[in-house]
């Protein structure tokens, strides 16, 4: 019973982040790449997917968008930075732009030495 | 004219316009675009209402080092470096949906526009006189804007940690969480 409300609401989800997607797209590329963190060919991808698509993607009992790609290790710091003086927001938000693929591979090779 | 020059004549206007709008200075419109002095002038004055202000433009380094002014820098070009890292994004354009995207961060979160369009732009011209760099934070990884002789190893932000007396000041007492 649960399960089925759940699914539901994936699939809802699904369904209007696909459409978000393509509107962001349509309206200004660059930005929609940014914001939804995906690559330019995936970008071209989502915006020629049709609306019958749409559904039959929508449809996965897996949400579509996953987590953003910052580690729970950042994550942790900024929701429990104890000398929080009011930017826990701007952080998270510049952390995100710092960790999303299209990032620059010195960023990402600093992260994989780190472990 | 051939109807190419007019054609990218036209796209700078309207970038023109878009920068005036976001409160850009005229020097900033004269580097940045081929359009004559005089013609500028009439299209700032037509969409600003107004005539120019007259005085230096803000080009302190310093400035950006203040603590709550680095953490602002930090974002806006977060979202320039983004934006021309996956786009072949033209440079001017990138610092207009740049400074959007970083305008409508700031304000969804309720916080006092720090950094004006000029100042961002100032910014990026730091950044091509190799006088400005990023470095990456050691205790969250964010990359914040540094001197370019300034020191990366151990490199703490201001977030992570801000200075003694950060927050104490005027310009946080508009800020509600």
């Amino acid at each position: 019973m649960t399960d089925t409300a759940y699914r539901e609401e994936i699939e809802e989800l699904n369904f209007h982040y696909l459409l978000l997607a393509q509107r962001l797209i349509n309206e200004d590329k660059a930005g929609a790449m940014l914001r939804l963190g995906i690559a330019p060919d995936m970008a071209d991808l989502l915006a020629s997917v049709s609306a019958h698509q749409i559904t039959q993607l929508s449809r996965t009992n897996q949400l579509l968008c996953q987590f953003t790609a910052f580690s729970g290790e950042r994550l942790q710091k900024v929701i429990n930075n104890r000398n929080d003086k009011g930017f826990s927001t701007l952080h998270a938000a510049l952390l995100m732009l710092g960790n999303q693929g299209g990032g620059s591979s010195a960023m990402a090779a600093r992260g994989a030495s780190r472990g | 004219m051939d109807e190419k020059k007019l054609l990218g004549e036209l796209s700078e206007v309207r970038l023109a316009i878009e920068l005036i709008e976001l409160g850009a200075r005229l020097t900033l419109l004269e580097s940045e675009f081929n359009l004559a002095r005089t013609r500028l002038l009439r299209l700032y004055k037509e969409v600003s209402g107004g005539s120019p202000s007259k005085g230096l433009l803000p080009f302190s380094e310093d400035w950006f080092f203040v603590w709550n002014n680095n953490i602002h820098a930090s974002l806006f070009y977060a979202y320039f470096q983004r934006l021309t890292a996956n786009s072949g994004l033209p440079r001017i354009e990138a610092l207009v949906k740049a400074y959007k995207l970083y305008v409508e961060q700031v304000t969804q979160d309720g916080h006092e526009l720090v950094l004006d369009i000029t100042r961002a732009w100032t910014l990026l011209r730091f950044f091509d006189a190799k006088i400005m760099k990023t470095a990456s934070c050691n205790c969250c990884g964010g990359n914040f804007v540094m001197h370019a002789q300034g020191f990366e190893r151990n490199f703490v932000c201001v977030i992570c940690q801000p200075p003694a007396r950060a927050g104490q000041g005027k310009e946080h007492m508009n800020y509600h969480a």
